[in-house]
């Protein structure tokens, strides 16, 4: 495991953060939320909407605040325990646009895309959770987030964290969720079969909308995950140990609100911070400086006992191309070895940032992560593996491809100790050219399209799937009779 | 004499120093150099230096930044006795530039703002969330020749439409040109919802934005 920071670094960062809560605050703007704050003991300006929190308020917090947490899929092999000592991965959030398989052109996203990106993600080893890789644009946006949540419901076994932007088109995605859980009771005991996430506003504020949908989670207990969105030396300062310190007041100040609200909400506790490129004034997101940031906050998530959520593996590189590749790879492991328990847009199907989906890119980076994976899981060392008479029969003369013991030994032990990719080529050069010399890309288009035909997953209950039309139509109408 | 002031301005606006171009700017007054002349031949043209060496990639944001503070340093000597002469300014042009409402990233927009300031405009930052109806008051008050509308979320993208519509009907579109920009938009979208021009980044807005203020 990396660790970057030393013991006193650790401490000295957390009595900065702490600083910087009780001094200087952060400005929320929802009274509601400051009246709790207030009450709970936070010191509240009603005119500017800062609140100051003291740092025993943090630890009463994450008293409250669970280490581990489980994310419920409709198919229970895919349930999963955050914080259990693992690293999960999800797919990418959010592309406008997409470059379509077909044609190679970059066009607005649909909603097709976004039933394709979560089935590819389903079918992906790699992706332990899904995101809504695709923000549709045929869709109309009164009923957008609803439409998102049920093209994910239909599209995917595993668990799906689904969009929240408004605080009505997410109480919508709430009441469709009950639905997926199999009704309002089943869904009180289990919440934890969504999930959503939130940003902040840097430097050190929240709009009403987002704590809105916050304190609408708290109220359920539904998982979610808190990320800063600063960029160092725009929205934050320019040193990587005032970003830390900045993004922690920030996270830490929506951990007290919602376990005053919610006590025991699961919160995943994360950064989406970067760097600002001074040179072109844009977010670099492919830097290493974004993989310190990670490793550094991970740390601290862990200091605080609260797992880590890190988006770690966004691409800058516009096109899925080798600068796309090197930058996902040295963020992810960076993020990974740190020891991030979701490390999210790890398997990345976007370039440009978060702007424009690639399906080709999906595919690559499902190879990169599972190569991660691999990494992630080290050496296995007992005295089998050790494999001292295994070296013995096979002495000086033999070799591990004729020697039965041998044969048998590799047999057992290979597909724990090998990792095989699904689209990286490792054949000989002659094999290569006779299978048309393909770069990667070509492979990855292939492989995409293969998938798409033949993946086939238990379909959503069709009871479920008409009372999620049906709701869907209702908001349709009340809209339009607005 | 005077152009050893211009060139010490120049020098003072590139490396940022807003002090040291206060005073100078004070030296060139006493000295009797025109007011216009000392912007036009020193703090502007510092500024326009550093605009274009970012334009290249040559020098970083934050130098551009403080650079454009030390001229408006400067700027801030030389107004009032250009005001009391009744000597006309010359500014390249005023643009008003904000983010949509229900949008609140900001630093794309600041960006923008930042470079055009850099390139001789007077520029209005009307902050971010802004309501349309916000923008219609403000372009009445202030009658920017240039408005600027940015957007980073597809959710918002309409809202950038609904400015246009407004100023349309209340008859004040043929006033002022309307941009639009934010990561999401295109040159297609701009031209869908009948705005006069967009840009993919801050170098190529402020092209656009002389463009449209020469035609
Ligand atoms: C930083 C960031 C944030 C920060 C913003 C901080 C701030 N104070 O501005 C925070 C964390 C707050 C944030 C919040 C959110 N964000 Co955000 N954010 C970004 C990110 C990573 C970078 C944006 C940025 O600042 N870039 C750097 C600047 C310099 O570039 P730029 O803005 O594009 O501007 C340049 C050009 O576009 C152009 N330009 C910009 N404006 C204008 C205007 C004119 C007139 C012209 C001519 C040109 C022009 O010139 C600029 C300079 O070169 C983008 C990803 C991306 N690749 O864009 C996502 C992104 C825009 N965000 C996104 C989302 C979804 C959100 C949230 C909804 C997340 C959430 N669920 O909470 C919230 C939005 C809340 C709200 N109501 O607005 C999505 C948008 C998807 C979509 N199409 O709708 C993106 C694309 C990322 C993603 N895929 O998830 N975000």
């Amino acid at each position: 495991m990396y660790r970057l920071l030393g013991r006193g670094e650790i401490s000295a960062v957390h009595t900065a953060a702490m600083e910087v809560l009780e001094r200087i605050g952060v400005v929320i703007q929802h009274d509601a939320a400051l009246k709790k704050l207030a009450d709970a003991g936070a010191t509240v300006d009603d005119k500017t909407k800062v609140v100051k929190i003291p740092e025993y308020m943090v630890h009463d917090a994450l008293q409250k605040s669970p280490r581990r947490h489980k994310l419920i899929a409709r198919n229970p092999k895919y349930n999963i325990v955050i914080g259990d000592g693992d690293s999960y991965f999800t797919n990418a959030f959010g592309a406008h646009y997409t470059i379509d398989l077909e044609t190679g052109e970059r066009r607005l996203s649909t909603i097709k895309d976004l039933e394709e990106f979560t089935l590819l993600a389903d079918y992906f080893q790699t992706v332990d959770y899904i995101k809504p890789n695709i923000l549709p644009q045929d869709v109309p946006k009164s009923v957008w987030e609803q439409e998102m949540a049920l093209a994910m419901f239909k599209s995917a076994e595993k668990h799906l964290s689904l969009v929240a932007l408004t605080p009505e088109g997410w109480r919508d995605v709430i009441e469709m969720a009950k639905i997926y859980a199999g009704g309002e009771d089943e869904f009180i005991k289990n919440p934890s079969i969504i999930d959503t996430g939130f940003n902040n506003v840097p430097p050190l504020k929240y709009t009403r909308e987002i704590i809105d949908m916050v304190l609408e989670c708290a109220k359920y207990r539904i998982p979610f995950d808190i990320s800063t969105g600063l960029l160092s030396s725009a929205s934050g300062p320019v040193t990587l140990a005032g970003t830390i310190v900045q993004g922690i007041a920030e996270n830490h100040a929506i951990v007290v609100l919602a376990q005053l609200i919610g006590p025991g909400t699961p919160i995943m506790w994360g950064s989406c911070a970067t760097i600002l490129d001074q040179r072109y004034g844009t977010a670099a997101y492919g830097s290493p400086e974004n993989g310190l940031i990670h490793a550094a906050f991970c740390q601290m998530a862990h200091y605080y006992g609260l797992p880590y959520y890190g988006a770690a593996g966004v691409i800058d590189s516009k096109v899925p191309d080798q600068q796309a590749a090197y930058e996902n790879t040295m963020n992810v492991l960076l993020a990974t070895v740190s020891g991030a328990d979701v490390v999210h847009d790890a398997v990345y199907g976007i370039v440009e940032a978060g702007v424009t989906a690639s399906y080709e890119m999906f595919a690559i980076s499902n190879d990169i992560c599972g190569a991660i994976k691999r990494i992630s899981k080290g050496i296995q060392v007992t005295p089998e593996t050790l494999a001292v008479d295994i070296i013995e029969t096979v002495g000086h003369e033999k070799n591990h491809l004729n020697t039965p013991e041998a044969l048998k030994f590799t047999k057992k032990h290979l597909l724990e100790e090998q990792w095989q990719p699904l689209i990286s080529n490792r054949t000989s050069r002659p094999e290569w050219e006779k299978r048309g010399s393909k770069t990667i890309e070509d492979v990855a288009r292939e492989k995409v399209k293969e998938i798409l035909l033949t993946h086939k997953i238990e379909p959503l209950d069709k009871k479920m799937e008409s009372a999620m039309r049906k709701l869907i139509e209702d908001r349709t109408k009340k809209t339009k009779s607005n | 004499m005077e152009s050893m002031i211009f060139e010490e301005l120049q020098n003072a606006v590139i490396e940022g120093d807003s002090e040291k171009s206060v005073s100078l700017a004070k030296n060139a007054l006493e000295a009797g150099i025109p007011p216009l002349d000392v912007i036009t031949n020193g703090l502007a043209k510092g500024v326009k230096t550093v605009g274009d060496l970012f334009s290249e990639g040559q020098v970083f944001l934050v130098e551009l930044i403080l650079a454009g503070d030390a001229m408006k340093a400067g700027m801030s000597v030389l107004l009032p006795v250009i005001k009391e002469s009744k000597a006309e300014m010359i500014s390249a042009g005023k643009v008003m530039i904000g983010t949509v409402q229900g949008d609140i990233h900001s630093i794309g927009k600041d960006i923008v703002g930042t470079l055009l300031e850099a390139d001789g405009f007077e520029v209005l930052n009307v902050g971010e969330d802004v309501q349309s109806e916000t923008f219609m008051e403000k372009v009445k008050e202030h009658k920017p020749d240039v408005l600027g509308l940015s957007s980073l979320l597809t959710v918002t993208m309409p809202a950038q439409k609904d400015v246009i519509e407004k100023l349309k009907a209340s008859g004040l579109r043929g006033d002022v040109k309307v941009i639009v920009g934010g990561a999401p938009t295109t040159q297609e979208w701009a031209d869908e919802i009948g705005a006069d021009g967009w840009a993919g980044d801050a170098v190529s807005a402020v092209s656009l934005v002389k463009q449209l203020i020469k035609g």
